[in-house]
């Protein structure tokens, strides 16, 4: 196993390391300080040239996102920091938040300074009710040492920090439904154009960044974008905390470069898969809602946007699922299924509709009433959601059936022909 | 401008625009099922997804914007599978149940299932179901047939203004409905929650099971219950109203209705007039003998020992010209009037214009209102259409002030309210006036006064409490100043409006229903006596023949005590739709129609004439007002001209050129605000002094304000009904609790009612409603003095 660098980690496994004491003995707000004395332009500039991509799921570019709130609009801009982490099977940020919460605040100072932001907020999910405590102990700490509030480090510049947690809906992991949330309104994802960099909170411009994006830009003020952009491989720079789980000897969360060989990242970090590598079935690469991705390819992928992309999957939020022989995927995919009929927010057609009609037609064949066609029916349904819904909702419930139906097409068709399991 | 092409077609657009409204304005027809013209974009249908070039996905119209050099196709491969798809999800859990389905042969699902649906399903599953809600007297639900559009709640929390409707629960489980349970819809505009329904989930209960919509038969018609004048679609079948739908002008009430106008067509139905009466005689009466008998009424006294009131509402300009015409031509006498309600008729001294009794301000451009003072108009109650665009620009920011006896239960964003002990008006005005001037000052009216200099285009409102004040005159002077220091009097923009809600009343001062000018405006050379003074000549003996058109003065005029005694000592002749108290008085009663019944024509507050069409034939025997009119002049020397309708037209064009609808407009709607400016300078000559003690003040009752809706038995559903509401520390003090009877005594008149007990009533002010035959509150007005003080005896 070779050592990886370590960015967002490099301080969490210190004694105390959520204490502003411990963080600045890290070197921690040293970057606000640096970053201060940069031009806005200069910050926004160095985190593209760092080429890090939205570690929320979407995958997109943090520099160019920042990049697009209007400078002439007269209205409050305001930074977000989206931590209602719901992907089943992520847990990256609550980790970040448990053990090094400076980082994020740090992070989100200098950002907010770069686009302009004099008020940010934390939307937490409500079910992080230890994390949403200790984050709040490290604004409080912040504040009373000057680097949040109205005149951060005496250089006159004003940024409020609060925290909002989530009432346990799936869908206010979107940007544009956390954003309703926040507003105090029903989290149902909003129409966009426009986008929040035009009109978001309040109709202020507004960036919504994912927790392990913002904790990473005190190390790329630090050592530039530069230095950044070079670990990872090209398009997918950087690196990335993984939140394994499933059939894995050594669950948990990873710091890796990006571009690592997925069966190097089960193998040598996680401690293989249980029963051996042989015993693979598949892998969920980026969360519940990406495709999963069949043995013989997890052999050869690696782990890094374009390429899980495409083998068919996505990155996602990089909650890799390990799923080992033993699961009956039908049986795995009904669950998901109803997971994303109980998420779906209900506002649009597709979504409203397709996730439940899905969800009864798996649980019905999961339950041995599956008939034929059956399998046809949820790949038309499937195409009628995907891409035509308000949000990403309705892909993301149509990735696990479709993805599923393509790798395991077999189970599928034993489950309706024979009313029951292939496996157990 | 942005270019792009739809279809092929090409198209230039304002900025902005979205893909929708370009292919609208190209004819390009795009289903939807969510969108819809006059709310916000919600984009959740996903029925009107069109195909964009170099677009990986298919976009949805609605909220699209246009860019420049965009490529839309609404009709290829991709778009069509893509509709079916949503179409089939739309159509899993709507039920099969279009046979007996309000909506059906009107329903954008069943429409646009014929052209996108599956002709048979492929969901094996169970269909959802959801429960139904008791929403009051005019909403049924349907709930399964919702296809959560949310039209519905964006109508009532953006439009209404009433947080009352939403979506509970997610996903598949999301249902549209009340966030309690059981609730009767509170918004005055409720119906149109149905009218913007697509499918049939909320439908109108009172048209519920009464036709199927491709048997009615429409007319255009014009609201007539209050000013605004709202374009309505009367909708019929066997000669019956089964259902008042809006027609849509963006001029007027853009797509909306309220519940009065709606709701009210049951009352065409009930209570009718049907024949000529004569007073004593049993018989059959015959048109020929009633009229025989009102002529010679008339004629046994001396012609200006003869005199008429009209009510404007629910009568056209027809019948008011026709009434003026016979009375001061054929009768020969100056005494007529409409203002039954007027108390100061001191502006009749001076020659006051168009311009100063109505408003001068379109509808249109009130939404653009940046600062609004409203005095004493409860505009929601009075004018809800016009309501609804000072709601728009309160939305939109405007400052919002109201100066009124009471709080008002109003939608008016960020509405700053001031309660005014009534009779400190005057002092309260001439100290906006005051701050106006010097730019100092301190408290409400010194911000009134910055923020009215401060805006653009500021509003001036006069509503009907300060209308029918004691020194309402003196008040719309004052009004006229506080616009003229606020540069509201300008060229460009004129925010001075006067707006009495009764229905037509500008007709009324049109057409001469006045006694101190002609048609068209025109001064006279004797003035006669005014409502006032000829109820007061009847109880005196001085006036001997009251000829009412279509008023109840029992009813609605400003002192029923006045008018008993009046109703007592003169003889009566009364023209009139429905049966009310009078008609046991009237001597002669002629059975006239209601609008919906024959052509009438209408001129709304904005001094815009419209015309609306027979729908219906009235009972039998009953009469067009004017005809019977016609007829009845006949047995006076000086006939009236006009025998036909055409006729009549082309003599009230000839005597205001506004009512010359064909030669004008054509098929076009008339103008707005057509009228000289606002007469400025007048001596605030008036006064008034602050009233002491308890005190009473009579409204209109939203619900009960006329013949027509009084009888409706919707309507009559909503109607909270005879009471008096008093502030709840007077009601403690008094030992009064909800419910309780009470007796109101002012000098030697009382009257016993129920008492509500109302936060937004202030201390020291009781408020009654007019139109209540149980118990007339008006019984203890004095027409001639201030508000009458009263003391208060729990029964």
């Amino acid at each position: 196993m070779s050592a990886q660098v370590q960015i967002l980690f490099k301080n969490s496994t210190k004694k105390n390391s959520h204490t502003l004491k411990v963080h600045k003995e890290g070197g921690g707000y040293k970057q606000v300080e640096k970053a201060f004395g940069l031009s806005t332009e200069d910050i926004i500039d160095e985190v593209k040239r760092s080429g890090i991509r939205g570690r929320g799921g979407a995958g997109f570019p943090a520099g160019l996102k920042w990049s697009f709130i209007p400078k002439d609009n007269s209205r409050d801009k305001y930074l977000v920091c989206n931590a209602d982490e719901g992907e089943p099977g992520t847990c990256k940020d609550r980790d970040i938040i448990r053990y090094v919460p400076h980082q994020l605040i740090e992070g989100m100072i200098i950002a907010a300074y770069a686009v302009g932001a004099e008020r940010g907020y934390i939307y937490i999910r409500g079910e992080f009710v230890r994390e949403a405590e200790i984050l709040q102990k490290a604004i409080d700490e912040a504040y009373k040492e000057g680097y949040l509030g109205e005149n951060i480090l005496d250089k006159g510049i004003r940024f409020d920090l609060a925290i909002h947690r989530g009432a346990g809906a799936y869908v206010c992991g979107e940007e544009t439904g956390l954003l309703e949330s926040l507003e105090g309104k029903k989290g149902q994802p909003r129409v966009k154009p426009p986008f929040p960099a035009n009109i978001g909170l309040w109709g202020g411009p507004t960036v919504i960044n994912n927790v392990e994006t913002l904790a990473a830009v005190p190390a790329i003020i630090e050592k530039g974008g530069e230095w950044y952009g070079k670990l990872g491989v090209e398009k997918s720079s950087g690196t990335k905390l993984f939140s394994i789980s499933g059939h894995v000897n050594k669950p948990g969360n990873y710091e890796v470069e990006l571009g690592i060989p997925m069966k190097t990242l089960i193998e040598e970090y996680a401690g293989g898969v249980r029963g051996g590598w042989d015993n693979l079935k598949g892998i969920i690469p980026g969360g519940a809602s990406s495709a999963i991705l069949p043995k013989e390819v997890c052999e050869t992928v690696t782990m890094d946007y374009d390429a899980i992309a495409k083998a068919g999957s996505m990155l996602g939020s990089g909650a890799v699922v390990v799923i080992d022989k033993s699961v009956c995927i039908v049986k795995a995919v009904e669950r998901l299924s109803r997971f994303y009929r109980h998420e779906s927010c209900g506002q649009c057609t597709p979504c409203r509709e397709g996730t439940g009609w899905m969800s009864q037609i798996m649980t019905r064949i999961e339950a041995g009433g599956g008939v034929e066609g059956d399998i046809e029916l949820l790949g038309s349904i499937c195409g009628n959601i995907s891409g035509k819904t308000i949000c990403a909702l309705g892909d993301a419930a149509v990735g696990p059936i479709a993805g599923s139906i393509k790798a395991f097409r077999e189970e599928y068709l034993y489950h309706v022909e024979h009313g029951r399991c292939m496996v157990g | 401008m942005p270019t792009l092409i739809i279809d092929g077609k090409e198209i230039s657009v304002k900025p902005g625009a979205t893909i929708m409204e370009a292919a609208k304005q190209l004819g390009v027809y795009i289903p939807h099922f969510c969108y819809h013209p006059k709310l916000s974009v919600s984009g959740n249908c996903r029925m009107c997804l069109v195909e964009v070039e170099k677009m990986p996905r298919p976009v949805i119209s609605c909220a699209m914007p246009v860019n420049d050099g965009m490529v839309v196709k609404t009709n290829s491969e991709m778009v069509t599978e893509a509709r079916k798809g949503v179409m089939e999800f739309l159509l899993i859990n709507h039920p099969l149940d279009c046979p007996v389905c309000d909506q059906g042969g009107e329903c954008s699902l069943q429409d646009l299932a014929m052209k996108y649906g599956p002709d048979r399903s492929r969901y094996r599953e169970e269909k959802r179901q959801f429960p139904n809600y008791d929403l009051g007297p005019l909403i049924e639900t349907e709930m399964n047939r919702c296809i959560q559009c949310t039209r519905c709640i964006r109508f009532s929390t953006e439009v209404a203004g009433v947080e009352e409707l939403g979506a509970v629960y997610r996903g598949d489980y999301m249902k549209v409905g009340p966030y309690v349970e059981k609730l009767t819809l509170s918004s005055e505009m409720a119906g149109n929650v149905a009218e913007s329904c697509p499918v049939g989930a909320l439908n109108l209960k009172p048209f519920h099971f009464e036709a199927r919509g491709w048997e009615l038969q429409q007319a255009d018609g014009v609201c007539g219950h209050c000013s605004v004048g709202c374009q309505t679609s009367n909708e019929y079948l066997d000669d019956s109203i089964k259902r008042v739908s809006s027609r849509s002008c963006d001029e007027i009430n853009l797509t909306w209705l309220c519940n009065k106008g709606r709701f009210s067509y049951d009352g065409l139905e009930k209570n009718r007039l049907e024949k000529p009466a004569i007073k004593g005689e049993t018989g059959e009466i015959s048109w020929q003998m009633a009229l025989d008998q009102a002529a010679e009424l008339i004629k046994s006294v001396k012609p200006d020992q003869v005199a008429g009131l009209a009510d404007p509402s629910g009568r056209g300009a027809e019948e008011l010209y026709a009434f003026q015409d016979f009375l001061r031509n054929a009768v020969g006498t100056p005494h007529v009037d409409h203002r039954i309600r007027l108390k100061d008729f001191s502006g009749d001294e001076v020659k006051l214009t168009r311009a100063d009794l109505l408003m001068n301000t379109s509808l249109a451009d009130m939404a653009s209102a940046d600062a609004i003072l409203l005095i004493g108009s409860d505009s929601r109650f009075e004018t809800p259409l016009l309501n609804l665009r000072l709601r728009q620009a309160s939305l939109q920011g405007a400052k919002v002030f109201s100066l009124s006896p009471r709080l008002l239960n109003a939608n008016l964003e960020g509405m700053q309210q001031i309660v005014l002990r009534p009779g400190s008006e005057l002092a309260y005005l001439q100290s906006i006036v005051a701050a106006q001037g010097s730019g100092k000052g301190k408290g409400e009216a010194a911000t009134i006064a910055s923020a009215l200099k401060k805006a653009k285009r500021p509003l001036i409102i006069l509503g009907d409490y300060a209308n029918y004040h004691p020194a309402a005159e003196s008040i719309r002077r004052l009004a006229v100043e506080i616009a003229k220091k606020a540069d509201a009097l300008s060229s460009d923009w004129n925010g001075f409006n006067r707006i009495v809600s009764r229905g037509n009343a500008a007709a009324a001062q049109d057409l001469g229903v006045v006694p101190h000018r002609g048609p068209g405006h025109k001064g006279l050379e004797s003035k006669g006596k005014n409502a006032r003074k000829i109820l007061k000549g009847a109880a005196e003996g001085t006036i001997k023949v009251l000829f009412l058109l279509g008023v109840d003065p029992l009813l609605d005029c400003t002192d029923s005590h006045l008018a008993k005694q009046a109703m007592e000592k003169a003889k009566i002749i009364y023209i009139g739709t429905h049966h009310s108290p009078v008609c046991k008085q009237a001597d002669v009663v002629l059975a006239g129609l209601a609008p919906g019944e024959k052509q009438s024509t209408f001129t709304n507050c904005e001094g815009r004439v419209q015309r609306a069409e027979k729908a219906v034939n009235g009972p039998v025997e009953s009469k067009e007002d004017w005809r019977i009119l016609r007829a009845l002049s006949d047995r006076f020397a000086k006939p009236l001209s006009y025998n036909t309708i055409e006729s009549l037209h082309d003599a009230i064009a000839k005597a205001d050129h506004r009512y010359d609808l064909s030669e004008l407009y054509g098929d076009e709607l008339g103008p707005a605000c057509d009228h000289a400016p606002v007469t400025t300078g007048l001596k605030v000559s008036g006064s008034s002094k602050e009233m002491k003690g308890m005190t009473l003040i009579v409204e209109s009752s939203f619900y009960h304000d006329e013949p027509q809706v009084r009888n409706s038995t919707t309507l009559a559903l909503l109607d909270e009904g005879c009471s008096i509401r008093i502030n709840p520390k007077d009601a403690a003090s008094q030992k009064i609790e909800a419910g309780n009877t009470v007796r109101l005594i002012s000098g030697e008149k009382k009257i016993e009612l129920i008492a509500k007990i109302d936060e937004k009533v202030p201390e020291g002010v009781v408020f009654g409603q007019f139109g209540y035959v149980e118990s007339p509150v008006q019984d203890l007005y004095d027409w001639e003095g201030e508000f009458p003080q009263i003391s208060m005896v729990k029964l």
